[in-house]
């Protein structure tokens, strides 16, 4: 996995928005950085918003709440031919300070019926945890989140009475995954 | 046209010609151009009360005791009575304040010692003569913010909404609020028909309860935490649901098990009106990289800020629609003029489907010009009461209109001009008499000493003058308040409020001060 983060950080050295560059080593990267792990992830973030800028995934929006870089907002609007049709989710996400070695922290601020989203809000997938490689863009963590909505992986689940309802009686599932976007996402 | 204004070639002219189609109320109105309150009596011997208003169906006279734990009511009684030759003045026996009120009835309605009346609050239902007063404890400032409040609201321990009979002052209902914080100044009631809105600042919450006819407060829904009456119940018994089939899974139930921490989640109404408005900048944008940045400038940007918001005041547009005025805690709490510069937010809200149906900032030119066209549909308190379709507004009335434009090419900028005039929404109901003397096809009168808002106004010591609108040099009453031969003492400050009845031609002017007991002038038609 790290093979891939120093191809990225190695990116901004060369001071471009889009595309790759050669590969280096996490040490090497240390050495012309500027000296606190905070302008690193900063440059990273601004870059990100760059890429975002370029090509946002669908039905996705985001940007940093205020002028904290590091405190965003997400907006998704529920697929169609979802029971989370019609629905707009916002989602805060929080860039940790040694990003994107560690990944960002993303939480629904709206009210969903969704087997891996617990009921404080938190999102939980395995890209966001384990599997986290600095290689992934927020991008690529939104149309992930996005994909979520379609379909929701009930063998990881972090209310495991919705994941059984999904997988026992999946109509009766998405009526109430639609009630819920009615009342609290719309 | 030549009209003349002599009362008894009106009454003739009248006869002998009926008025345009639609015009009759209008017509008979212009009688009032000649029975005016042009005698006053001076200082009145008085109960020593505080005022607070006439209802508007000029029924009731509503007091309460210095004290403020008791309401006092009386009927206002039309004084007559017979005199020989010329000199027709009153007997001094009869310049008293009980010649043209009767007391009906007291109640006490603060009745622990801790709790007063809200003075300046009080609704009247005229339908069924129900009136709505509001007890409080006294403010406490440094409340902690527990259990959902809004940090930096000061509390009351208890305010009280009580419904009584005013035909004879029975208490019928009572909604208690607890630790709460309602805006109780400056008749901040918001009634509509028999809808009544409450604001709980503290927990933001919008309480609708329906008056009945029987004579009970009913919760019909909260609006705030939740969109639709019964979200709250729904959430808990789905959230019990996958409780207990969590539990049936036996692998855990961890995360279900927590307490449902609420505050992580946008409040319904937040989620309704940050979706409003990123809808609208959606869908602005055909360019996709456009939207990109617009968002980014104008949603994500302030997203913070609008999450912040809260819900200040609210008035009903109709039986669906609340207009709710969104502002900062800081600007909440400031009544004084300064509170019109900050940055507050107007949205109109429906009830029945809950969307947040118009959103605007209060420098809107669009919401000032929609407030400027169609004033009367902000005033609406209620769709079928006659007189207060006769309370001039700049929407209804030409004069008023034209004092709104001298307003406007006043302001230094259009910006303030809006600001100024948005200040003025939500509108409170019931805060403007609707005594024809302050009809401004009527009468012509000075707008900063007097005017049909019941406020109290800082003193003038010479007389407030009503001049003829139709012919603008005659003079047609005054209204003096205070002592006969003016003040002895012009340094120290003092107010003055006035009480007109609805329809007959009788005011009350009270000035206060702060050394001297009030005093109070009768003016009346002899």
């Amino acid at each position: 996995m790290y093979r891939i983060s120093g191809r990225d950080v190695s990116a901004q050295g060369g001071g471009g928005g889009g595309g790759g560059g050669g590969p280096s080593s996490a040490t090497a990267n240390n050495s012309w950085v500027s000296p606190t792990s905070v302008s690193t992830s900063g440059k990273r973030i601004q870059r990100e918003i760059t890429e975002f800028s370029m090509d946002p995934p669908p039905d996705c929006s985001a940007g940093p709440k205020g002028d904290n870089l590091y405190h965003w907002v997400s907006t998704i609007i529920g697929p169609s031919g979802t029971p989370y049709q019609g629905g707009i989710f916002f989602l805060d996400i929080i860039f940790p300070s040694d990003y994107p070695f560690k990944p960002p922290k993303v939480a629904f601020k709206t009210r969903i019926y969704h087997c891996n989203v617990d009921s404080a809000g938190n999102l939980s997938m395995d890209i966001l945890k384990d599997s986290w490689s600095p290689a992934l863009t927020i991008t690529k963590v939104l149309l992930a989140v996005r994909s979520i909505f379609t379909n929701p992986d009930p063998y990881n689940p972090q209310i495991p009475g919705i994941a059984h309802l999904y997988l026992a009686d999946r109509a009766k599932h998405d009526e109430l995954a639609a009630e819920w976007t009615r009342r609290f996402a719309k | 046209m030549f009209r003349n204004s002599n009362i008894t070639a009106r009454l003739f002219d009248r006869q002998i010609s009926a008025p345009a189609p639609g015009t009759s109320v209008n017509c008979n109105r212009r009688f009032y151009e000649n029975l005016v309150p042009s005698h006053t009596i001076y200082d009145v011997e008085c109960p020593d009360l505080s005022f607070c208003k006439f209802t508007h169906d000029g029924r009731y006279l509503i007091t309460f005791s210095r004290n403020h734990q008791d309401l006092i009511v009386y009927r206002p009684t039309w004084l007559s009575y017979s005199c020989e030759g010329e000199v027709c003045d009153l007997p001094s026996k009869a310049r008293r304040f009980e010649s043209f009120f009767t007391q009906l009835y007291s109640v006490t309605l603060a009745s622990s010692g801790t709790d007063v009346i809200c003075k300046e609050f009080f609704l009247y239902m005229e339908g069924n003569q129900f009136g709505i007063f509001a007890t409080s404890t006294t403010q406490i400032q440094d409340t902690p913010a527990i259990g959902g409040a809004i940090q930096g609201v000061p509390s009351f321990e208890r305010i009280a909404f009580h419904l009584l009979r005013l035909e004879d002052g029975i208490v019928l209902d009572e909604k208690v609020f607890q630790n709460d914080y309602v805006n109780l100044n400056h008749d901040m009631g918001v009634l509509y028909d028999d809808l009544l809105a409450i604001v709980s600042i503290r927990y933001q919450r919008i309480q609708i309860l329906q008056i009945r006819e029987s004579g009970h407060l009913v919760d019909v829904r909260a609006l705030g935490p939740f969109c639709y009456e019964d979200d709250e119940l729904f959430l808990n018994s789905s959230s019990q649901c996958m409780h207990q089939l969590s539990e049936n899974h036996a692998e855990n139930g961890l995360h279900a098990n927590q307490p449902n921490p609420d505050s992580l989640f946008l409040s319904g109404i937040k989620q309704r009106l940050l979706s409003f408005i990123f809808r609208g900048i959606w869908n602005e944008e055909v360019d996709r990289s456009q939207t990109v940045q617009s968002m980014k400038k104008k949603f994500y940007f302030h997203f913070q800020d609008y999450v912040d918001l809260i819900i200040w005041k609210v008035q009903f547009l109709d039986r669906h629609h609340l207009l709710i005025k969104f502002g900062s805690v800081e600007g909440v709490l400031q009544y004084s003029r300064s509170a019109d510069h900050h940055p507050s937010f107007f949205a109109v809200y429906n009830m029945e489907t809950t969307e947040v149906v118009a959103f605007y900032p209060n420098s809107a030119y669009e919401l000032c010009a929609l407030f400027e066209q169609f004033g009367d549909h902000f005033y609406s308190a209620s769709r079928n009461l006659l007189h207060l379709k006769f309370i001039s507004s700049h929407s209804n009335n030409i004069h008023a209109s034209d004092q709104l434009r001298i307003v406007k090419n006043k302001a230094s900028s259009s910006l303030q001009f809006i600001r100024k005039i948005l200040a003025s929404l939500p509108f409170s109901c019931q805060s403007q008499s609707p005594s024809p003397y302050f009809d401004h096809s009527l009468f012509r009168y000075d707008e900063k000493l007097i005017s049909a808002t019941e406020r109290h106004r800082t003193s003038v010591d010479h007389p407030i003058k009503f001049i003829s609108r139709r012919q603008p040099s005659v003079l047609k009453f005054k209204i003096k308040p205070g002592p006969e031969a003016g003040n002895v003492d012009n340094r120290t400050r003092k107010a003055t409020s006035f009480l007109f009845h609805p329809f007959l031609p009788l005011a009350l002017s009270i000035q206060q001060s702060m050394h001297f007991p009030p005093s109070m002038n009768i003016h009346y038609r002899q």
